[in-house]
């Protein structure tokens, strides 16, 4: 017998949630998904979630199963129970509950919409009697993020996401990559300045996105995105990819971050509006004895922390 | 009341498809589909889709035509057939100039493989995620001409006014209204019915929505007998393992480790039409020469690297449900309910008899799969005649004014649910489900015989009395109540195997999907006809054989592969 206890909540009726705990007779080795499905079938018609394929593609079935996201049909019971049989199951986080395991997705869905997510080609269809040519490697990286099927698992699980609604999240920064580094878009620069506007620097680099059923690994792809933004020298101006060089060439020039150097570069050294604006902290961090020294002399043995940021630069462009 | 033009039922390929048409033609069209257009099980589409872009080797739409037509058993209707076949090249350039991701050849070109029954390589693939990248690009489509979808919207029957369509009545699944939506012009693209069987490759969601509701505002339901069973399927989920393994050089072994296919098909091999495997399959199987009930896939010699490249999608799917990995041992697969080449009747333009009223994809039949679609076809319909069904509705709602709001459906189909969710006592619709589904597989698979589908018959119409009179709905709330949706795609299903067995019973013949084993051969003389099954409450479906099938050039010969 596997228990399944699960998040109970209906949006019209329900003050606040409670939970309930079905037994299920199925095998051990049965899905997450298909042990809801006989707890729904033979138990409690209630029981509310989405699901469609049951084949790890059509994304629906995201929920949080012991406390992680994960796609309910590709979890298999025995993998995650207790002791006693025992599965916790809840909607995804990140997401307003709307009854029991199924949530408000239209937050996902509108960062979707906010990157124009259809191809823009720079010359006419007309022009193209066959299809245009792309090589193979240029599909292959396409085809590695196409892979992608939705389920909003990374956008459940992303910390940053849940203390800024703004943020893009991993899902749509990986669904810009594909239109940013297909060779027949001609939009690359616009695409790079919207996924800068929806807060593509907020990223932490925490790699809970890495967690991805699909193997799309989003947070790889947010890393090529900033790459990019810095390669095409299109968002030089905003403060993301200033902020990610300056302490580049401040470790490497002196093996410490130099704090003072970071937020002349990140806001600009001719930004004298905005540099005025961080008096008020230089203050007050003054009054308590925390300034930083305006400028710091490289550690010993600094070349070895250059040896190793040359081994790792990538050549632009 | 909700009022559009053209409102398309379903956000699927073909559904999308038209949506997309009909925004690029200027038509105010919206879509209406029970879980939002990415859910749709178009994307579990793994192979391919054809089109004689010869690419590989030289390569025309007549050969297409022809292979599709020995492929449906010469069922298929030839007009419809070569329609599809002649705009095929143009539909993928299409797809691909609104940038749809195919693999490629080294030159840049769309690549293309091998599939069964096909004369040549002519299957354009993203690797195995063909029917996903289509997908993605036409939900890109519905996002750049912002098109109006209801989503979570349970479209539960049609409305029929003065003659003609007008519109639909739907449930909102968010907050348990059902509301009237009033179009000129409606399109069902509501895919296909795999759960009246109890292992299949479909999803959850393919319930015959579509089907039940046409054929309960009297339009037939054609072709119904013939059920694809694909041959590889998993046996501990149904989950699909594309015909691509087999396109990219996979073996069918039986337990003596032999390459049985060459005994049913000595050219094609592993490469034959999906009913020839699939019955060489079940033959080898039921002589003993099955391994625990299956044959083994095996994928080993094509290499890791090609199988990683070409094949990643199935080989994870059958990693996670069986813990064997495709590229050090065969995988035991077995022929699982995979394709309605039946459903609701349509003409070469897709639409049916009410006017205003269309259907495309796979629940539709304008008949170009006959009795057995081949692998790559299906992908393909849907993006044709959705595309074609859209033409002509924009055509059709130039010539029609007004069309009434039905408040009469409205308030019968209020009147259907609430009967359900007053009720507190009955049978739940899983049990029905449950009936049917060991019915049909039972009495209703490869291998068929009167005996058989004579108790299939009679055992489908019980269950339908049964459920007419006792079926209750546990869940009364009126948020996102699936006990509910779940009710109704039961109630359709049952409706769809009902078609399926009362034809298949009544068909004396073998030909394609239909194999008898009391009437092993193809009868031309009687059968190169049609089924046509019109709904009768509470009884088995009326039969009739009025629509012939339409030939061109290719007269009906012995196929052999």
């Amino acid at each position: 017998m596997i228990k399944l206890d699960i998040f109970r909540f209906d949006e019209a009726a329900d003050e606040v949630p409670h939970r309930d705990v079905v037994e299920v007779d199925v095998p051990e080795t049965t899905t997450v998904l298909d042990a809801l499905e006989e707890a729904k079938a033979t138990v409690d018609g209630s029981i509310s979630f989405r699901r469609s394929c049951r084949s790890a593609i059509c994304g629906s079935c995201s929920m949080n199963i012991n406390g992680v996201t994960g796609l309910a049909c590709k979890t298999p019971c025995n993998t995650v129970m207790d002791e006693s049989g025992t599965i916790h199951i809840d909607p995804m986080p990140n997401f307003q509950p709307m009854r029991d395991l199924v949530v408000h997705m239209d937050p996902f869905w509108d960062k979707y919409t906010r990157l124009k997510p259809y191809l823009q080609p720079a010359d006419k269809d007309e022009d193209h009697e066959r299809e245009r040519r792309v090589s193979p490697e240029d599909m292959k990286k396409l085809v590695d993020v196409a892979n992608c099927i939705m389920c909003a698992t990374c956008y459940a699980l992303c910390p940053v996401v849940s203390v800024d609604p703004a943020f893009a999240g991993p899902a749509a920064i990986a669904y810009a990559y594909r239109f940013i580094e297909d060779v027949r878009d001609g939009e690359r620069s616009e695409r790079l300045a919207q996924i800068n506007e929806d807060y593509l620097w907020l990223c932490a680099h925490c790699y809970a996105c890495s967690y991805c059923p699909k193997h799309v690994d989003p947070h790889w792809r947010i890393v090529d995105v900033k790459r990019a933004t810095i390669n095409d020298r299109v968002m030089m101006n905003e403060r993301g990819p200033r902020h990610a060089l300056t302490v580049n060439k401040t470790v490497k020039q002196t093996g410490m971050l130099a704090e003072t150097e970071l937020i002349i570069g990140t806001i600009g050294r001719f930004n004298i509006r905005g540099l005025l604006k961080t008096v008020p902290l230089g203050l007050r961090m003054a009054a308590k004895g925390k300034m930083p020294p305006p400028f710091i002399k490289p550690i010993p043995k600094v070349d070895e922390i250059r040896t190793i940021f040359e081994s790792l630069e990538v050549p632009v462009g | 009341m909700i009022k559009h033009d053209v409102v398309v039922i379903g956000g699927g390929l073909a559904g999308m498809r038209a949506a997309v048409e009909a925004a690029e033609r200027g038509a105010d069209v919206a879509i209406v589909s029970k879980m939002h257009p990415v859910r749709s099980h178009s994307g579990a589409a793994q192979g391919g889709i054809n089109a004689a872009l010869g690419n590989r080797e030289d390569d025309t739409p007549q050969n297409h035509a022809f292979d599709t037509v020995k492929g449906s058993d010469y069922l298929g209707d030839q007009d419809c057939i070569e329609a599809m076949c002649e705009d095929a090249p143009h539909q993928i350039i299409w797809l691909e100039h609104r940038g749809c991701i195919f693999s490629r050849m080294p030159d840049g070109r769309i690549a293309q493989r091998p599939f069964g029954g096909a004369g040549s390589p002519r299957t354009c693939y993203s690797a195995d995620v063909t029917g996903l990248v289509i997908l993605h690009t036409l939900w890109e489509q519905l996002e750049r001409f912002n098109v109006k979808v209801y989503e979570e919207y349970f479209c539960t029957a049609l409305c029929v006014e003065d003659g003609v369509g007008s519109g639909v009545v739907a449930y909102n699944m968010r907050n348990g209204e059902l509301e009237l939506i009033n179009a000129k012009a409606t399109i069902f693209a509501t895919g296909g019915a795999g759960r009246m069987y109890a292992k299949t490759t479909n999803g959850y969601a393919s319930t015959a929505d579509g089907l039940g509701i046409a054929f309960r505002a009297g339009i037939p339901i054609m072709d119904m007998e013939f059920v694809q069973f694909h041959p590889t399927s998993l046996k501990e989920n149904g989950v699909l393992l594309s015909e691509a393994a087999r396109g990219e050089g996979a073996y069918l072994l039986n337990a003596d480790g032999e390459r049985f296919m060459f005994k049913y098909a000595p050219n094609k091999g592993e490469l034959a039409s999906r009913d020839v495997v699939s019955r060489a399959e079940w033959t080898e199987i039921l002589e003993g020469r099955g391994v625990e009930g299956c044959v083994l896939l095996d994928l080993r010699h094509l290499g890791r690297e090609k199988i990683l490249e070409r094949l990643p999608q199935i080989r994870e799917l059958a990693l996670d449900a069986t813990g064997k990995d495709a590229v050090n041992e065969p995988i035991p697969i077995l022929p699982g309910m995979h394709y309605t080449m039946g459903g609701i009747e349509t003409d070469i333009n897709g639409s049916t008899r009410v006017p205003g009223v269309y259907a495309a994809g796979e629940c539709a039949t304008p008949s170009v799969h006959g009795a057995n679609r081949l692998g790559g076809n299906s992908l393909l319909e849907t993006i044709v005649y959705g595309s074609r069904s859209a033409k002509h509705a924009m055509e059709y709602i130039k010539s029609v004014g007004e069309v009434r709001p039905s408040e009469r459906t409205l308030k019968a189909e209020k009147e259907r649910l609430n009967r359900w969710l007053s009720k507190t006592g009955g049978e739940r619709a899983p049990k029905y489900r449950a009936s049917m589904n060991k019915t049909m597989s039972e009495y209703c698979f490869i291998f068929r015989n009167e005996a058989q589908l004579q108790t299939a018959v009679d055992e489908l119409l019980a269950i339908r009395k049964a459920f007419d009179e006792n079926v209750y709905v546990m869940d009364k709330s009126k948020t996102f109540n699936t006990d509910l949706v779940n009710t109704m795609e039961t109630d359709f299903l049952i409706d769809a195997a009902m078609c399926v067995a009362n034809g298949a019973l009544a068909r004396k013949e073998s030909r394609g999907a239909q194999a008898r084993t009391d009437y092993p051969e193809r009868d031309d003389e009687n059968w190169l006809v049609h089924t046509l099954a019109w709904r009768r409450d509470g009884q088995n479906p009326r039969l009739d054989y009025s629509r012939k099938v339409t030939i061109t050039k290719w007269q009906p010969e012995v196929r052999t592969y």
